[in-house]
């Protein structure tokens, strides 16, 4: 009993770090029909800016967060300038995308090679390694830490998609972009706004990654299938769904680890991502996801 | 009397497509409900686009209360008073009834301005108080559509203009929306309408105007339009209106 409940503990830890992974690839292809490739290779950019903070001045990446999403804000603001707005009328935007983004990936991970060079590095302050203990049950500080921060920041996002002015003109150009437009939202700021909060989130979670995972600049490829299962169970564009897979997927992943083989324990994302492409395409949750 | 809108010479199309209106013209009087009809592909909906500023003119001009529309995006066709319910509604059918029209007060700057209008909007059409909750994509085709034309209120827009708002709707629902159209229209508001049913939209309009092949056939008082032979050889299917 006490093994199954400790399981289950280590797998809310990686689903909420995950939860905050795929949100913010989940609302770009919500508001943008991108799919966003380099969202993990961005994630690992937030997790280097997280990494030198503490390095080099010593600053909690706790406190590196903010920094990390505002400059991965920035970040995406470029992006969005440089790629994306000129060709949002074209018919084959969200296939474009997927080219775009794979290339964006690759030039991600080659500067941050370059710069860094590939080496496993981890941001340690000192509760990336402690934890509490509950009788014989324990606890990983960093997964906690990470993990509440985690449902604090999709809890703010999801407050503001539900009640601030750009969240409702967010939902809107989501569900009906033509309609947004004639109400007078100006679809297109919103498309830049939701991306920057994407790439922000993106950030955000590298930040918290940096201390729960080590990390280096190809370490992305490994992420972007888990997130992509993520994403597509919580039926592609849901942040509501895309959190549940997380919890759900992360739970099973550890479970799978400990009593399968450690080895295994990624295979239950593919696995799950193929049975969900096979059997329930539109994913877990309906036909036309909302982003809440 | 100075024009309140006049569409002129209307060419246009969409990309570098063919030109759909070839030409097209219709006057628009304050307080009146107009109806266009005309046979399908004529240019109706394409029409009110290009008056909303979806669609931009090749040639000729609207111009509303002396101003020249050309050139004008839609928000900014929205803020001189002029607002379009399209063909497909174009609500958000995952927000609720209320948010749908919040998103309608959007340009509205003035939050508690914009939830005093929608107490308005919910004491003239009770059903949308009902369902102030509910996902507007769970309600009945007549209550979307009602919601639809309610939404466009919230702005206290000039000129409403509705593209086919009997589009599915059983005949008794039908009634209901010609009784909201003739509602609008009597508290001042100048109501265009395009009408499949074109008798049903024609007895229930002032101001009739033919469309076909991209240009304008005729205009006139509805009643004129009803009762022409030719018109009704041609679009009203050959029938006699009494
Ligand atoms: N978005 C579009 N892109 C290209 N062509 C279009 C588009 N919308 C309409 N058309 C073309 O323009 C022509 C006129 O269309 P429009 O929708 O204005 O007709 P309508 O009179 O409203 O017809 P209906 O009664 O079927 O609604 C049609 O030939 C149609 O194929
Ligand atoms: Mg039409």
């Amino acid at each position: 009993m006490e093994q199954i409940i400790q399981v289950t503990i280590l797998g809310i830890g990686l689903g909420g770090v995950f939860a905050l992974m795929g949100s913010g690839l989940s609302l770009v292809f919500g508001v943008m029909r991108i799919v966003n490739l380099a969202h993990p290779s961005l994630i690992i950019a937030g997790a280097f800016t997280a990494y030198w903070g503490f390095r080099l001045w010593g600053i909690d990446p706790l406190v590196m967060l903010p920094v990390a999403t505002l400059l991965l804000a920035a970040i995406g603001v470029l992006l969005y300038k440089i790629f994306f707005e000129r060709n949002a009328k074209s018919a084959t935007y969200s296939e474009m995308t997927v080219l775009l983004t794979f290339a964006i990936a690759m030039i991600i991970e080659g500067a941050l090679g370059a710069m860094f060079s590939n080496t496993q590095r981890v941001t340690s302050p000192s509760y990336a390694t402690d934890a509490f203990f509950l009788g014989d049950i324990f606890i990983p500080k960093g997964q906690l830490y990470a993990g509440m921060v985690s449902m604090l920041i999709i809890g703010l996002l999801a407050a503001f998609l539900k009640y601030s002015r750009l969240g409702y003109a967010i939902r809107a150009t989501t569900q009906n972009r033509d309609a947004a437009a004639l109400l007078g939202v100006n679809v297109n700021m919103v498309g830049l706004m939701s991306f920057a909060i994407g790439i922000g989130l993106a950030g955000a979670a590298g930040a918290l990654t940096s201390f729960v995972f080590s990390f280096f600049p190809a370490k992305h490829w490994e992420w972007i299938a888990v997130l992509m299962s993520l994403v597509v169970m919580g039926g592609m564009g849901s942040i509501v769904g895309t959190v549940v897979a997380s919890f759900g997927l992360s739970i099973v992943a550890a479970f799978v680890g400990a009593y399968v083989g450690s080895t295994w324990s990624t295979m239950t994302f593919f696995l799950a991502l193929f049975l969900v492409l096979l059997f329930r395409p539109q994913g877990l949750f309906g036909e036309k996801p909302e982003l809440l | 009397m100075t024009e309140f809108l006049k569409v002129e010479g209307i060419t246009a199309g969409y990309g570098d497509g063919p030109a759909i209106l070839d030409g097209a013209h219709m006057t628009v009087q304050q307080g009146k409900v107009h109806c266009i009809i005309g046979p399908n592909g004529a240019g109706k909906s394409t029409l009110m686009k290009v008056i909303a500023g979806m669609l931009p003119v090749r040639k000729g001009e609207v111009i509303f209360k002396g101003e020249n529309l050309k050139g004008l995006r839609p928000d900014q066709t929205l803020r001189r008073g002029i607002a379009f319910v399209p063909q497909e509604r174009a609500l958000f059918p995952k927000m609720t009834v209320r948010e749908n029209l919040r998103m309608g007060g959007y340009i509205l700057n003035n939050d508690r301005e914009r939830d005093r209008r929608i107490d308005e909007i919910f004491d003239r059409f009770p059903i949308l108080r009902e369902r102030a909750d509910q996902h507007a994509g769970t309600m009945s085709g007549g209550q979307q559509q009602t919601l639809a034309m309610a939404r466009t209120l919230i702005l206290r827009p000039e000129i409403v203009m509705f593209d086919e708002p009997s589009l599915g709707l059983a005949p008794m629902i039908v009634r209901e929306m010609f009784a909201i159209v003739r509602m609008i229209a009597e508290q001042g508001v100048t109501v265009l309408l395009v009408e499949q049913n074109a008798v049903m939209g024609l007895k229930h309009a002032d101001w009739g105007v033919v469309l076909d092949l991209g240009r304008t056939l005729f205009e006139g008082p509805a009643q004129e339009v009803l009762h022409d032979p030719r018109i009704q050889e041609l679009y009203l299917g050959g029938r006699k209106v009494a």
